[in-house]
């Protein structure tokens, strides 16, 4: 250990090893520490199941559960956004070729009571019982301008500037009533509260766009999920790295950053120090650089059936936007199941998951456990949602968010790039990443 | 013709550090072979498809390297997932390196339950004038037959085959893969249909340049 680095990255959380990914693809010398013994920290996917229920300080499962090591349950839910951030880097990187995925098979929402489906194409949409004859078409009226929108062709915009209109302006435009707009917001452009009605529209239009353009790469939904749990995706990008010249250490401990003069300029373990010029990390381990500016509420429910009314789906995803329950930010279901390899035989995987909002968070997600149907065994966790103190510039300690409430990678990846534009002072440079990579055949 | 799409099998390697691993996967790739005082490390080594032809049918190897995780950390698990085979290397000068196999081999077990097991012993160039089986070494400084043969009983013959090789030399190594090759044609006579039924989960590719304009109307 007692050498010298280019970076130090702590932490082989999802951001950390996408960050140690492309430090080495750039020809950075990175060490990669982990004070646990398994790769993935937060974004891991735990097993085998006995593990999950010691995490939670619970009884043994018992043999109903089936083999525990058939199980890897995560932590955090989240999709792929089929045409997405992280889809783009998995491609760029490489790192693809270690994931194998499935399509998230529905998508629903939640309006009056109960759900329905997002549809897909036209026939399910004339079918949808979300709007009415006469919105429906209003609605089409709308996702057709969208389609055709060009940010680079004004002709497109049809007399909206995109940049001085707000979204709220054009959903008036088109005649969208409430409904619509909470089903557009939330389900479509994945928006988590309604601040956006408020901004301008070009970044509601670009996040429709994501949601069809996600949705015409395979067909069932916007979504993708990876074989074996979203722990495969920290550990592709960990293999990245050590492909790359990284060095991974697992299992130990970080007693301090050295620092002086108000830089960084190692770490040290014990009695060995290894020197560096920059650390990669995530809040955990620099306690006294971040700032608490929230709570994440995240509920982990086994069941032994799907969700009820998602037509036996052995996936799914179900919005609950926020006005439907009277509440400031949405709700969020996510259903995986032993189809991902992430649960025994016949097992389903929930996850009810929200920011939370009042001093009593398990009520805050009723509304998403009640449409689950009978639950075998409810995970709690509340986290906090840390934001480092400041960028990083100075200190050259730069420091990743915690995972958020979003389904998705979108925030997860925007932090990322963010953090190796700070850190490196340039946009990441995916044509540094060999194609050929052994990928050759004969 | 309808293009038939060749079977991959991932082939994995596994065993302590600098038993020889990337070694075979370089003689494998490109039958080099670099000294140890010229290497730095795994550095670049990925994977690497290599056609074989089974009698009348034709098989892919795809064989991965570790990419030098072993060094000091644990290899991630996401390496032994879909593997069909996994070759346990020990070299044969080294009895460490040989005691600590069970190890690998329970990881493999673990993660990747269904793949065949192969045992190699690397370096044989280096045991001194192994003739023909050369079962009269020491056992306190090199692994001898009767070791294997014993590994192979205490895991209860979850060993499909061993083999014995020598990078530096090239000796035994390309033999090793046509067999390995050889037996996962056969085991998969039987369980090629079952398979392409099971698997519908894909690998994500890049976009086609011209994709269908989508519309969620």
């Amino acid at each position: 250990m007692d050498e010298e680095y280019d970076a130090i990255v702590l932490g082989t959380g999802l951001k950390e090893c996408i960050l140690s990914g492309m430090l080495s693809v750039s020809g950075k010398k990175v060490l990669h520490i982990d004070r646990n013994k398994y790769y993935g920290g937060e974004s891991a996917s735990i097993t085998p199941l006995e593990e999950l229920f010691t995490q939670f300080g619970l009884p043994a499962p018992d043999e109903s559960y089936g083999r525990g090591r058939e199980w890897n349950v995560d932590l955090i839910p989240k999709f792929l956004m089929a045409n997405g951030q992280l889809v783009k880097l998995l491609i760029h990187t490489g790192v693809t070729r270690y994931l194998e995925f499935k399509s998230v098979e529905g998508s629903y929402v939640y309006k009056g009571g109960k759900i329905s489906k997002v549809p897909v194409d036209e026939r399910e949409a004339l079918a949808s019982d979300l709007m009415g004859m006469f919105e429906k078409r209003r609605f089409k009226n709308f996702l057709v301008y969208v389609q055709d929108f060009k940010e680079d062709d004004p002709k497109t915009w049809k007399d909206i500037d995109p940049q001085t209109t707000t979204m709220g302006q054009v959903y008036e435009k088109f005649g969208l009533d409430r409904n619509t707009q909470d089903f557009t917001g939330h389900a479509l452009a994945l928006y988590r509260d309604d601040d956006y009605l408020k901004h301008n529209a070009l970044q509601t239009i670009r996040r429709i766009k994501l949601y069809s353009d996600s949705l015409a790469r395979y067909g069932k939904s916007p979504y993708l999920y990876p074989m074996y749990g979203l722990g495969e995706l920290p550990q592709g990008f960990a293999r990245l790295s050590a492909i790359y010249g990284g060095t991974y250490m697992l299992d130990k401990p970080v007693d301090e950053i050295v620092m002086e003069n108000g830089k960084v300029v190692g770490v040290r373990s014990g009695n060995e120090t290894a020197k560096c010029k920059q650390v990669f990390c995530d809040p955990s381990y620099v306690p006294d650089r971040v700032k608490k500016t929230g709570q994440v509420i995240r509920c982990i429910c086994l069941m032994d059936h799907p969700v009820p009314g998602t037509r036996d789906a052995l996936s799914t995803q179900i919005i609950i936007p926020q006005k439907q329950v009277n509440r400031k930010s949405d709700i969020y279901v996510s259903l995986v199941s032993y189809t991902h390899q992430v649960s025994a035989k016949g097992w389903f995987i929930a996850m009810v998951s929200t920011t939370v909002e009042t001093a009593n968070p398990e009520a805050e997600i009723k509304p998403g456990i009640d449409l689950l149907g009978p639950i075998k065994q409810k995970f709690v966790r509340i986290s906090e949602y840390m934001e480092p103190t400041d960028d990083g510039v100075e200190s050259q300690i730069f420091i990743s968010k915690s995972y958020d409430a979003t389904t998705h990678f979108e925030t997860t990846c925007l932090d990322v790039l963010d953090i190796f534009r700070r850190g490196t002072g340039e946009d990441f440079d995916f044509s540094k990443v060999k194609h050929d990579l052994g990928d050759e055949e004969q | 013709m309808a293009s038939v799409k060749i079977p991959e099998q991932k082939v994995i390697l596994c065993g302590e550090y600098g038993v020889g691993k990337s070694s075979l996967f370089r003689r494998y790739t490109a039958n080099t072979f670099v000294t140890s005082t010229d290497r730095q490390s795994t550095l670049g080594l990925d994977h690497f498809d290599k056609t074989y032809k089974v009698e009348d049918k034709v098989i892919k190897l795809q064989l991965w390297d570790t990419g030098g995780m072993e060094r000091v950390a644990s290899i991630t698990s996401s390496y032994y997932k879909f593997s069909e085979a996994a070759i346990l290397v020990f070299a044969l000068d080294n009895p460490a390196s040989f005691h600590v196999l069970s190890q690998h081999l329970l990881d493999v077990v673990t993660y990747a339950e269904n793949a065949k097991i192969f045992l190699c012993g690397n370096k044989s160039d280096l045991l001194p004038t192994s003739r023909n089986g050369s079962s009269a070494l020491d056992s306190s400084s090199h692994v001898t037959d009767a070791d294997v043969e014993t590994f192979c009983e205490q895991c209860h013959n979850l060993v499909s085959a061993t083999y014995r090789t020598s990078c530096r030399t090239g000796e035994g190594v390309e033999e090793m893969f046509a067999d390995i090759a050889r037996r996962l044609v056969q085991s998969n006579r039987s369980r090629m249909e079952l398979q392409s039924v099971d698997r519908d989960s894909f690998k994500i590719v890049p976009p086609e340049e011209a994709t269908e304009p989508s519309c969620l109307c």
